[in-house]
């Protein structure tokens, strides 16, 4: 299983995450952040667990590409 | 220089309100807000979210703090400036529009902008605009595009003086007016750090961690100690100074009077991302020089002084930047600050007696004792300097407090149990 996870809060809005990782993130329009999609949110950290472990390369792309270094992405 | 002289009570009749040049300053926090309030300043500028250029970390406003920003500097007839000036995307539009409708419903005097989608909607909205410096201002020909949109423009950190008064000059002849009416005014940088960047536009955090300057999230590589290797030879190139691309700070408190003269109508102090003493420092030096310049009294006994004063707070040794002409910039001498204090952490608020105007504080860390240069500071506080001349510890009257001990203090303002007090040391 993969577990990724984005803390919203810091985000800047740079769009690194959507170009490296686009299935699993997207820029809110609303607030100009990344969404990490089907993720549940507790305290601030935005939690997606998916058993496509395809989806793992282009994740921790996503998560070394973060300037701010508030997305995680590990492999159980 | 006829026309100078024939220009130069025009050049007064224009001033701001106050008939001096204005004093912008920095607020990364509330306390720095508070500081900038308390010593003086005309005008404050702060980010709000991501969309400004110190979008790391905790310095920045959110959406919410608007009203109580705009309040408190309307009570002490301070203008407000939202700088929304980073490179804006395709998603980042109706963030745009949410900060801009809601900086016009807290009545904020005015928004300081790059993208040209930011100067449109402000516009729109009836926005008073102000041309960022990141748009690189540096000729008469583009302060009259601008202003067909924008009442104040930065002009770029890399004109000379004798350029900036030119672009100046040349506004009172044209009469160049902004969508307000009046003649479209001209700001500078005056105080604070630079970068080797021009004005501001540099890759190298973006090239080394993917961080953008240009969206407000640089990393400070220039800040760092380089070396050269000749990958031939692999010798390394001696070099003067290893803070290559370093550039110290800027001052222009020792050639203020030339930078009025010069007909610029505002004065930017850079420094959201430092202290609240540093603010309220800076802030209430520059007061006190634009002051004596217009009473005459501007002189070098008191620019010495003032020098004294601004070298106590965070610098990396200072240069005047392009103003007066040089080739090359200056490289600051060693990494981190130049300056001559420092503050170390002593303890908290705990408690303030307003009858009595005595303030309590509990003791967590350094040692404070009689003759101690104590700073407070706090969101509501600002951050304000005291000698302590005498203290109660424990209830009794003492030379000295220590770790543990609780002690009370006369003070001619308030605190609360929000703020921390430092005592300053020499660094």
């Amino acid at each position: 299983m993969v577990v990724v996870t984005l803390q919203r809060e810091k985000c800047i809005g740079c769009n690194y995450c959507v170009e490296m990782a686009p299935s699993e993130f997207q820029m809110s329009k609303k607030d100009g952040k990344s969404v990490l999609l089907h993720s549940k949110e507790k305290k601030g950290f935005y939690t997606l667990k998916s058993h496509d472990d395809s989806i793992f390369a282009e994740c921790l792309q996503a998560q070394n590409a973060c300037p701010v270094k508030i997305i995680t992405t590990k492999k159980l | 220089m006829k026309e100078y002289v024939s220009l130069q009570p025009l050049i007064l009749l224009k001033m701001t309100t106050t008939g001096k040049i204005e004093l912008m300053a920095p607020a990364g926090n509330f306390e720095s807000l508070q500081a900038a309030l308390d010593n003086g300043a005309d005008s404050v500028y702060f980010g709000v979210e991501q969309l400004n250029m110190r979008a790391r970390a905790s310095i920045n406003f959110t959406i919410d703090d608007l009203p109580e920003i705009a309040s408190r500097c309307e009570v002490n007839n301070v203008r407000t400036y939202l700088t929304l000036n980073t490179i804006i995307y395709d998603h980042d539009l109706s963030i745009v529009k949410t900060l801009l409708d809601e900086a016009k419903a807290a009545n904020l005097t005015a928004v300081i902008a790059m993208d040209q989608a930011v100067i449109a909607y402000a516009r729109q909205i009836g926005m008073e605009v102000h041309i960022s410096t990141q748009i690189n201002i540096t000729n008469i020909e583009t302060v009259k595009f601008y202003a067909l949109f924008a009442d104040t423009m930065v002009l770029s950190r890399e004109l000379s003086l004798r350029q900036v008064k030119k672009i100046c000059d040349q506004i009172e002849k044209e009469q160049i007016k902004g969508p307000s009416g009046n003649l479209v005014e001209i700001e500078i940088f005056g105080h604070g750090a630079l970068c080797m960047a021009v004005s501001g536009k540099c890759y190298l955090s973006l090239h080394s961690h993917n961080s953008s300057a240009n969206r407000g999230a640089c990393k400070q590589n220039c800040r760092k100690k380089y070396t050269v290797i000749d990958q031939e030879s692999g010798f390394e190139v001696e070099l003067d100074n290893e803070y290559m691309m370093s550039p110290k700070d800027l001052c222009t408190l020792d050639f203020l009077d030339q930078v009025i003269d010069a007909g610029t109508k505002v004065l930017k102090i850079e420094g959201r991302g430092r202290a609240p003493e540093y603010v309220a420092k800076v802030i209430k030096t520059y007061r006190e020089a634009i002051d004596a310049y217009y009473a005459e009294e501007y002189s070098e006994e008191k620019v010495e002084a003032w020098m004294g004063e601004l070298k106590k707070v965070y610098n990396r040794g200072f240069w005047s930047g392009y103003y007066l002409g040089q080739k090359l910039g200056e490289w600051s001498e060693g990494s981190g600050s130049h300056a001559t204090q420092k503050k170390v952490y002593v303890g908290k608020g705990m408690h303030y007696f307003p009858k009595a105007n005595i303030g309590e504080f509990k003791i967590e860390a350094y040692d404070i004792k009689l003759g101690d240069t104590l700073l407070i500071t706090g969101p509501t506080t600002g951050a304000q300097e005291v000698e302590l001349s005498e203290m109660m510890v424990n209830d009794e009257q003492l030379e000295m407090a220590s770790k543990g001990d609780s002690c009370t203090i006369k003070l001619p303002f308030r605190i609360r149990n929000s703020d921390k007090l430092y005592k300053i040391v020499k660094a």
